[in-house]
């Protein structure tokens, strides 16, 4: 029995277990090294050189670049290679997905066709399924898409009114599904709908199939380059075989699907603030004032130093989830069951990890952008599409609102214990405010943050120990940030005073530099 | 038919390097290394050869230490059939190079050595020329398009136009940037390789380097230029400089 399979860490288990060692991006092997700098030189020759095109939506350009993408392998790494994809870990497609990710447009493009419009069918599709559409999808020939979002069911996504009715052998599917990514050039779309009106469900729905149209883009402020519509299903007919999974268990679709999808995006969102952090740097080196490089002057290097901070923290949590998540996948998957449970155990540092990386970006960019001064805001500058681009992050794959009450909510129905290790002063206060069970609003959200800060402290701090000395300052910079901002959420959740710890030693200056050498990230 | 390509582990020729503050070399903490481009074009010629002609083997070696084993990984991702690691950490000069792979050629007996025709490192431009001559084989430099069939024809851009040289086999084929675009390393590929061949061996070479590095520093920062308002003012000044009589 798969069930009688136990992680060493499950679930949540951070708060009171410190773990000896956690997995980081400096663990990956020299082949998936080779893999992640493939992505990159991807990345950097066909997508970032063409951004204007994308964001003018150009005829082809994306579905072409996917299917270059898919040629190359790169579309279906974490799907199974009875698929065509390669059976690689959910880990290494993170991280591939990041750098793949430098644009947000072409980000969400291939996040999307190579990620969620999979997962479902991975998931909890039959053997029919999976042999027929799989295929499709990580050569890169077809594009998929996954529509969950209604006009007026949003985060409160069980109240979709999309209906589904089986009628002569057929479902005949009648609703407007909202910001569909991908909806221009996607071939197939993982639709939630209730059956009768009362049992969501998820179906597989074919561009061709008769009934399915897709509206006019939407105007977005930024991600121009990615495609988002509508797509409006008048008795749209599909077989009666393209049911996904079972007549009312579309939420573990929809969420599970999520779940996973939270972890990518949390990826998703470190690429640009990658890419912004690297021109801001030659910026900075290259832009003299008062006779000197701009890189030079304390508060410019304090706001390289914080960014890396920042970056280095949710680097840490991302890829320490995303070997727990493979873990669990080793251990549970193989049957539906197996597969749901696998993809729910980490949900908790999923949502958390969405929080920070997609702020962490957004943080990162706004920075980048006040380095460059005016030319951060001309658009013949790189950052402002990505200032743009970014805003959304926080938005979609669940509101960071939502995922702050679902975070402290799911981590006392899980039933994990709240006795905090106290391995850190975040750890401690977390403790301590946890114990407080309540449905209000600022509450959860505060004991959120601290769960997430409590996740985030400990990765970061468990790395730099495992990494020796390279990451020393960026420890130090974040720790001294979160444990203020643990504070204020402490005081937010319980009412009561609380002394900060002393600031651990840090050296902004050479932080900073470590930056300008890297020109990005540290 | 056998293609050896020599694949030389270089600092990634994009980055910014700089010296050591001894001046003995170049700081290559945190550098990325990449494999010789002009070797990588060679190796991307050779892996198309093969794909034109399945009897075709491509062998890629590198002199080095054991870092160079990344380099022949890619190397076989990129579609090399197996890898030889000449592992050393002696320093190594042009003719000392040359001199290695002989030594490697006598044993493998390729009909074709297919080699960059300098190193973006050390950019000297002799390793490839050297072995030929210590092989007493024909060579054709800077090829700009190479073809294969019952002997080699070899097209290089000179200053005067395009030459295109006939070289029976064997033969040694150094090649330009303009002969092929290599092609992006796919995922596959690098999984495929972890099961080609990659053998080690010592060194053959027992003499030392004849040249010798005294030091490496960077160029000294330009100073700033002038702004000049006009043609005439332009020619003043390079009048005023010696520059134009």
């Amino acid at each position: 029995m798969p069930s009688e399979a136990t992680l060493l860490y499950p679930g949540g288990a951070f708060l009171s277990q410190t773990p000896d060692r956690i997995f980081t991006v400096e663990d990956f092997s020299s082949d998936e090294k080779m893999m992640i700098s493939a992505a990159e030189q991807f990345s950097r020759n066909e997508v970032m050189t063409v951004l204007d095109r994308l964001d003018a939506q150009e005829e082809g350009l994306s579905p072409a670049l996917i299917r270059k993408a898919g040629e190359l392998g790169l579309c279906g790494v974490d799907t199974a290679e009875e698929y065509g994809g390669l059976g690689l870990g959910k880990n290494l497609a993170a991280r591939i997905l990041e750098y793949m990710s430098l644009n947000g447009s072409f980000s969400v493009t291939y996040g999307i066709t190579s990620g969620i419009s999979q997962l479902g069918l991975t998931l909890f599709g039959t053997q029919e399924q999976k042999s027929h559409y799989l295929p499709l999808l990580t050569s890169g020939e077809w594009i998929g898409a996954y529509a969950l979002s209604e006009p007026n069911s949003g985060s409160d996504a069980l109240s979709a009114t999309t209906r589904a009715e089986l009628r002569n052998g057929k479902w005949v599917l009648n609703g407007t599904k909202m910001w569909i990514s991908n909806a221009k050039w996607a071939d197939l779309f993982v639709v939630l709908a209730k059956v009768d009106g009362e049992a969501f469900s998820a179906f597989l729905v074919e561009r061709d199939h008769p009934g399915v149209t897709i509206a006019r883009e939407e105007h977005k402020l930024g991600l121009k380059g990615s495609s988002t519509a509508r797509l409006v299903l008048e008795d749209a007919e599909i077989p009666e075989s393209n049911l996904l999974h079972e007549v009312g268990k579309g939420h573990q679709v929809a969420f599970n699907a999520l779940n996973i999808g939270r972890f990518k995006l949390s990826s998703m969102s470190l690429g640009p603030a990658r890419d912004a952090m690297g021109h801001a740097s030659a910026y900075a080196n290259d832009r003299r004032q008062f006779g000197q490089p701009i890189a030079n002057f304390g508060l410019v290097q304090k706001k390289f130093a914080e960014m890396a901070a920042r970056f280095y923290a949710a680097e840490s949590v991302i890829y320490r989830t995303g070997a727990l998540i493979d873990e669990a996948f080793g251990l549970f998957a193989g049957s539906v069951e197996g597969n749901r449970r696998a993809a729910e155990e980490f949900a908790l540092e999923c949502s958390g990890g969405k929080v920070l990386s997609t702020e962490a970006e957004a943080f990162i960019i706004v920075e980048c952008l006040q380095v460059c001064g005016g030319s951060g805001s001309a658009e013949e500058f790189p950052i402002a599409r990505h200032y743009r681009d970014a805003r959304v992050s926080r938005i979609y794959e669940g509101t960071n609102e939502i995922n702050r009450i679902f975070l402290a909510d799911r981590f006392r129905k899980r039933g994990v214990s709240l006795a905090a290790s106290g391995d850190s002063f975040i750890s401690e206060v977390t403790g301590r405010a946890m114990r407080i069970d309540t449905k209000d609003q600022v509450t959860v959200g505060a004991q959120s943050d601290l769960l997430l800060l409590a996740y985030a402290e400990q990765s970061a701090r468990l790395r730099s120990k495992q990494v020796a000395d390279k990451y020393q300052n960026a420890y130090a910079i974040f720790v001294n940030w979160a444990n203020a901002e643990a504070a204020r959420a402490f005081q937010t959740a319980t009412g009561e005073a609380v002394a900060l710890p002393a600031p651990e030693q840090s050296d902004i200056e050479a932080l900073a530099e470590q930056v300008y050498r890297s020109g990005g990230p540290v | 038919m056998l293609i050896l390509v020599p694949v030389k582990r270089v600092i990634d020729p994009y980055a910014k390097v700089r010296p050591l503050a001894d001046g003995s070399g170049i700081d290559t903490t945190g550098v990325k290394f990449e494999i010789n481009p002009f070797d990588e074009i060679a190796l991307e010629e050779a892996v198309r050869q093969k794909e034109k002609n399945p009897s075709v083997e491509v062998v890629a070696v590198s002199i080095g230490a054991s870092e160079c084993e990344e380099q022949l990984r890619k190397a076989l991702a990129i579609g090399a059939d197996r890898a030889i690691l000449i592992e050393t950490t002696n320093t190594y000069d042009s003719p000392m190079v040359a001199e290695e792979l002989r030594h490697l050629i006598e044993e493998l007996q390729p009909s074709v050595v297919l080699m960059g025709k300098q190193a973006t490192d050390d950019d000297n431009n002799q390793a490839g020329q050297m072995l030929a001559a210590k092989l007493d084989w024909p060579q054709a430099t800077f090829a700009s398009k190479v073809d294969l069939g019952s002997s080699a024809k070899v097209t290089r851009e000179t200053d005067s136009g395009e030459e295109t040289l006939e070289l029976p086999f064997p033969c040694l084929i150094t090649t330009d940037l303009r002969l092929n675009e290599p092609r992006y390393i796919a995922l596959p590929g690098i999984i495929k390789a972890r099961s080609k061949p990659l053998d080690r061996r010592p060194p053959k070479v027992t003499s030392t380097p004849k040249t010798r590095r005294v030091r490496v520093e960077s160029p000294p920062p330009r100073a700033a230029g002038i702004k000049v308002g006009s043609v005439d003012e332009l020619v003043a000044a390079l009048k005023d400089r010696g520059v134009l009589a």
